[in-house]
This record gives C-alpha cells, sequence and structure tokens, in this order.
C-alpha cells in the first residue's frame, strides 16, 4: 500500500499533510508514529476522568498533530474539544455531548489506526 | 576583499515544540538555509538559549508544552540581559495569543500548521534581519566600553540639537587623559579600559542631573555637548576625583578643554576650538582647564603659523643652535668637559622664538624630527669647525626624540653624519628623554642599544621626570644619567631635594653611569653637587646657552688652562 492509497483510505488529505512535510519520508515517519505516540489514547484517557485541563492539553496536541498529518476529521473533532475546554473559556457543551464527541473521535481514530497497521504491516 | 558571508555571523535557529511532528516540519523548512537546533519544551529551550546565546538569531517558540511554557519562557528570557536581544516567533494556532505574545515581546507569529513554507521563511529571514540591522545600530550607535554615543551618531545627534533647538545654547567640552598611552603600556590594557570605563560613567551620571549628550571621540579622548555648566573647574575636579579613587599606585591626570556656545557656530567647529583649548594644557598639570577665547585663538593661529613656517625656517636657515657648557665640576678648577646643543628659531616677523614655544607643538605632530636633523648636522659640523680651528674636541649632546627613534633611517643618518665631517662617535652624545623609554620600551631600548654598540654614548634626559623604575634602570643601555632640574632647584633650601639628589648620584655611581645636574644657577647648588660627587654640571651658573662665536672663548679659556 502507498502512502496516497492509505490517505484515501483513512480518508485524510494527502496533499496538505505533503504540504507540511514536504516528503514522503517524513509523512511515513509521523503516520506510523501516530498508532504509537499516545497522542490520542491521551485525549481518550483524559475522557475518563473529564479533567478540564487534562481534556485540554490532550485536545490541543492532537489537534495540532492530526492538522500536521492531513488528518482533518480528527483535527477538527480535537479542536471542538479544545475550545470547550480551552481555560477563560465559558462551556458550550454538556458533559454529556463532550462524551459522544469523544466516542465518535474515539471511532475515528481506531478506523484510522487500523488503516496505518494496515499501510505499516505492508 | 572579504566576501560578505564570510563576515556574517552563522544564523542559527531554535526551534521549540513538545510535538516531535512541529519540529520535523519546521526542520525541513530551515535545515537548507539555518542552522537549527531543538527543544522540547520551555526550560530545555532556556539551556539551549544560554548556551547559544551569541550564535542564535531567532527562536521558534511553541506556546503550549510541559514542563515550561512558551509565556514562561518569554519571562525568563524578558528579564535576562544575556538573551534579550534574540528575537521570538511564536508558533501558535490560536488567535488569542497573539496579543499576549506581542506585550511579552514575540516579534512575529507562525500560524500551526506549517503549509506556507515560503511564509515561514519569509517570516524568519525578515525577523533576523531587522534584529541584525537593529544590533548593528545599537553596536555602532554606542562606544561598548563606556556606552556613550561613538563619534559619528555622537556628531549627528549634536547637529539635530543644533539645528532643532536652537535656544539650548550649548557648550563643547572636550576631556582628555594625560600620558594615556604611558598608563596602558605601564598598567596593563585592562586597567587603561577601566579608566575610560570609569570616566563614561560619570559622564554618564552628570548627563543625567544636566541636558546633554556624550561621545568617546578616540581613544582616552571625550567630547561633551551640554548646556553651558555654572563652573568648568568643578566639573572637572569632579571627573577627576573619580579616576583619583582607580588605584593608590597610579596617577590619572585628566585635561579640559571649553568652547563655550556662540551663535551660529556648528558643533563640528565649536569642538575643534575645544580640542584645540584641551591641546593647549597638555602635560599643564598645575592648571589642566582652558577655555576657549580669544588669547587661546591667538596661540591656535601662531601655532599655525610657526608648522607652517617650519620648512621655510630649515631653508632659510632661521633656525639657529646655540650651545650651552658642561663643566667637569670634581676637577678643580671646573674643567669644560662637553656642551649641549640648543635649538632658538630667528622667525623673520616674530623675532626669537624660544625653543618651549615649538619643540612641544612639533613633538606634538611629528615634525620634531626635522628639527632634530637640523641641529645633529649643525652640531657635527661645528664640532668639526673647532676641530679644525683649536685642534680641540669638543663633544656636543643633541636630542634624539621619540619619533626620530622609530625611524628606520636613523643609524645610517647618524653613522653618515660621524663619517662626513671626520669624527668620532663619541664625540656627538644623544639625549633620550627618560619618557621617549615608557612606551614601547623594547623597541626604544633596541634602537638605543644599537646605536650604542655602534659608539655613540647614549643620555638619559630628565631622568626623575617620568616612569622609569630602579628595576628598568639597570637594564638600559646608557652612559650618562641627566638629573631633572626639579631635584636641583630647591636642594639649598629642601633637605628632601637634597636627599634625592644624593640618592640618585649614589645609585648612578652604582650602576657605573656619569651624572649630569641641570639648571645649576648659584655657587650653592654647585658646592652641595660637588659633595654628593656629581661629576657633571650644565646651567646659568657656568654659562648660559651661546652661539658658536661665544662659546670659542669658553674653548679658548679651556686651551689656555691646559697649557697652563
Amino acid at each position: 500500500m502507498t502512502l496516497q492509497e492509505l490517505y484515501s483510505l483513512i480518508d485524510g488529505d494527502y496533499e496538505q499533510a505533503l504540504r507540511v512535510l514536504r516528503m514522503d519520508k517524513l509523512l511515513d515517519k509521523h503516520i506510523r508514529k501516530l498508532t504509537s505516540n499516545g497522542v490520542a489514547d491521551k485525549l481518550l484517557e483524559a475522557g475518563q476522568g473529564m479533567d478540564p485541563t487534562q481534556l485540554f492539553e490532550a485536545a490541543h496536541a492532537m489537534k495540532g498533530v492530526c492538522a500536521n498529518l492531513g488528518l482533518v476529521r480528527l483535527s477538527a473533532a480535537a479542536s471542538e474539544i479544545a475550545e470547550e475546554y480551552r481555560p477563560g473559556k465559558p462551556r458550550r457543551m454538556t458533559d454529556a455531548e463532550v462524551k459522544e464527541k469523544l466516542n465518535s473521535i474515539a471511532d475515528l481514530y481506531a478506523k484510522t489506526a487500523a488503516g496505518i497497521r494496515q499501510y505499516t504491516e505492508g | 576583499m572579504m566576501k560578505s558571508n564570510k563576515i556574517q555571523r552563522p544564523q542559527m535557529v531554535l526551534v521549540v515544540d513538545d510535538q516531535e511532528i512541529n519540529r520535523d516540519a519546521l526542520g525541513v523548512i530551515l535545515e537548507d538555509d539555518y542552522e537549527v537546533i531543538y527543544a522540547e519544551n520551555g526550560q530545555e529551550a532556556l539551556e539551549q538559549m544560554r548556551a547559544h546565546s551569541s550564535e542564535l538569531s531567532i527562536v521558534l517558540l511553541d506556546l503550549m508544552m510541559p514542563v515550561m511554557s512558551g509565556f514562561e519562557v518569554m519571562e525568563h528570557v524578558r528579564a535576562d540581559e544575556q538573551l534579550r536581544h534574540i528575537p521570538i516567533i511564536v508558533l501558535t494556532a490560536e488567535k488569542s495569543a497573539e496579543l499576549q505574545a506581542l506585550k511579552m515581546g514575540a516579534a512575529d507569529f507562525i500560524t500551526k500548521p506549517f503549509d506556507a513554507h515560503e511564509v515561514i521563511l519569509a517570516r524568519v529571514g525578515r525577523i533576523i534581519e531587522l534584529s541584525e540591522g537593529r544590533q548593528l545600530i545599537s553596536t555602532a550607535e554606542h562606544d561598548k566600553l563606556t556606552m556613550l554615543y561613538s563619534r559619528n551618531f555622537f556628531f549627528e545627534y549634536a547637529n539635530r540639537l543644533f539645528r532643532y533647538h536652537p535656544e539650548m545654547h550649548m557648550d563643547a567640552i572636550v576631556l582628555n587623559i594625560e600620558q594615556f598611552h604611558n598608563i596602558n603600556a605601564l598598567n596593563g590594557r585592562e586597567f587603561g579600559d577601566d579608566v575610560l570605563r570609569i570616566i563614561g560613567k560619570e559622564i554618564r551620571a552628570f548627563l543625567h542631573e544636566t541636558e546633554g549628550i556624550a561621545s568617546r571621540f578616540e581613544a582616552d579622548e571625550f567630547d561633551i555637548y551640554c548646556v553651558k555648566q555654572p563652573d568648568y573647574r568643578a566639573l572637572l575636579n569632579r571627573f577627576q576625583e573619580k579616576v583619583n579613587g582607580i588605584s593608590p599606585n597610579v596617577n590619572v591626570h585628566l585635561r579640559m578643554g571649553v568652547k563655550p556656545w556662540r551663535e551660529e557656530v556648528e558643533p563640528i567647529l565649536l569642538f575643534d576650538r575645544a580640542r584645540a583649548a584641551c591641546n593647549m594644557v597638555r602635560g599643564n598639570y598645575q592648571n589642566p582647564l582652558m577655555i576657549y577665547d580669544e588669547d587661546v585663538r591667538t596661540r591656535e593661529l601662531l601655532n599655525q603659523q610657526l608648522l607652517n613656517d617650519l620648512r621655510t625656517a630649515v631653508e632659510e636657515r632661521q633656525l639657529v643652535v646655540f650651545y650651552q657648557p658642561k663643566y667637569n665640576v670634581q676637577a678643580d678648577p671646573p674643567r669644560l668637559s662637553s656642551a649641549e646643543a640648543l635649538i632658538r628659531w630667528k622667525h623673520p616677523e616674530l623675532g626669537m622664538i624660544s625653543p618651549g614655544s615649538f619643540v612641544p607643538l612639533f613633538e606634538g605632530n611629528g615634525q620634531i624630527s626635522i628639527v632634530d636633523h637640523y641641529v645633529w648636522e649643525e652640531a657635527a659640523k661645528q664640532i668639526a669647525r673647532w676641530k679644525e680651528k683649536y685642534n680641540y674636541t669638543l663633544p656636543v649632546s643633541v636630542n634624539l626624540s621619540r619619533a626620530d627613534v622609530f625611524d628606520p633611517t636613523l643609524e645610517d643618518r647618524l653613522v653618515r653624519l660621524i663619517q662626513d665631517n671626520g669624527l668620532e662617535y663619541r664625540n656627538l652624545k644623544l639625549e633620550v628623554t627618560e619618557s621617549a623609554y615608557t612606551d614601547n620600551a623594547k623597541r626604544v631600548l633596541d634602537v638605543i642599544r644599537r646605536l650604542r654598540e655602534i659608539g655613540f654614548e647614549i643620555e638619559m634626559d630628565d631622568f626623575g621626570s617620568g616612569y622609569s623604575s630602579l628595576n628598568m634602570l639597570s637594564d638600559m643601555p646608557i652612559d650618562v644619567l641627566k638629573m631633572d632640574m626639579k631635584f636641583v632647584r630647591n636642594i639649598e633650601e629642601n633637605e628632601t631635594d637634597l636627599r634625592l639628589v644624593k640618592l640618585i648620584v649614589d645609585i648612578a655611581k652604582y650602576l657605573k653611569l656619569d651624572v649630569v645636574a641641570e639648571g645649576v644657577e648659584t655657587e650653592g647648588q654647585l658646592a652641595l653637587l660637588q659633595n654628593t660627587g656629581c661629576d657633571l654640571v650644565q646651567g646659568y651658573y657656568f654659562s648660559r646657552p651661546l652661539p658658536p662665536d661665544e662659546f670659542e672663548k669658553l674653548i679658548q679659556r679651556e686651551i689656555d688652562l691646559e697649557r697652563g
């Protein structure tokens, strides 16, 4: 599977990712790392305790990493959580709505991770 | 010509982001143009900045990081003198953080994700350029040692004050350090730098109390452009007191020239005159302040005329050499031993001019060698003439100035002079003032040593007026010590002076040197000097300096004495 095929499989924006990382080699390095760098796991773990600071920091990190990788939907979903918990800003969602968002992030991430595993396993 | 990239400082960029993907993304953008180093959090960033503070051109700083946030990093940087000059570009996706970062000193922003490579490179390049430009201006604007303005900026700002604030009536002050090269030579460059720093600091303190600006104009010269001060002597004393406190073992003397404000006289001219006034009190430790007025102007014009007329004076033989005898006072009766050649100037308009009016002037501008060469030639010819006329050889001393010592043709010129006139080397004695030995002593000693090896006798003139240490004296290639006349002047009244004279004579004897006492005017002085064991005496007691024809009477008398 090529990188472009992977991006097609996980509904990512390959062109966007290449604009940021400039070369397939770096894109390959960081897309492989997504399943092991703990960025998504931290957000999902923070969702267990619903700690606002942890949620904000983890969502902020995930938003950035996914944006760089052209994982537009994951980035946008993480951004919603980050904005929800941005220090000094009033909350807009209920905890239940946040949990629902986190669940959809978990689903999306699971599909993305499955695709990446397929890619890494050749 | 040096290629400009060789004098550019290497441009190093520090990328600070906790996410490896961000560090990599920026790395691939920047690595072709810059040396890139990385940090994963704020604390690491500060460590890197401190380790590379002189090489770092810019920091790209993420705001949200574990351990220490970007905001905390900026707080530390702002408080740190060593790091404050390094510009920071903030990496953020949050609009809301921009204002706070700007207030904390961020130079610009780069928004995430980093997908606009050309824009990022352009921003980094522009901020580095702006920051280096600002640093260059700041470096060029100020003298690093004293933090006063550098010369060009000072005059630019002085001109602006003159043009835009004519109501301020500002005076020009020039402050100079006496014999600064000797202070450096004897106490080391670091001590000299301390002196400059302390004066700079006091000038800055003074300018906090009054309206004005200041510059380190040259190595040891300070220009101050300020509103009229009530008492310039008090101002000079204020600076002098500061330098007096630097070291109990080193005397640092300042002198000051002031040109008061005059309508429509521009700063550059005002400072020319303040500088001229300051130069006129060079070496005047009793009265080191000169306010430029009409008298100074007259003297300045006279000096200029003398400088212009020197070459004509040589060509038209307006310079005349007089001779003052030196007597061996250990003989009874005292016997003519040698003479010193002394210059006079018979100026066609100004009449007879004493050497005190022109020798220091020519020493100051390097033309003294013209006078010295003239005296050497005249003296050598005169010795030869007397030798032929009386069959009597009278050795004559001539001055060797500092400028002569550094002339590569010196040895050839002197040797030729001796040969052309059929003399022996010891007939022409060379007097070198003590102060000539202090700066670049090795070079001076080498030259003197070679001249002595050729056969010339060397006299150290004005011994005791300068800075020689006893240690140095024992290494000096000299034959005769000429005591400064200040020691002799008061030996009849002042016991301390007499003891000093005895001490100098003893030292000279110990080093197997002859001693000459200058400025002897009375019988009492002569008697005391004879008792100390002083060999030779020169002064009005025996004779004033005489033109050659009058001097011949002394030679005739000496020949008569010899014949008994």
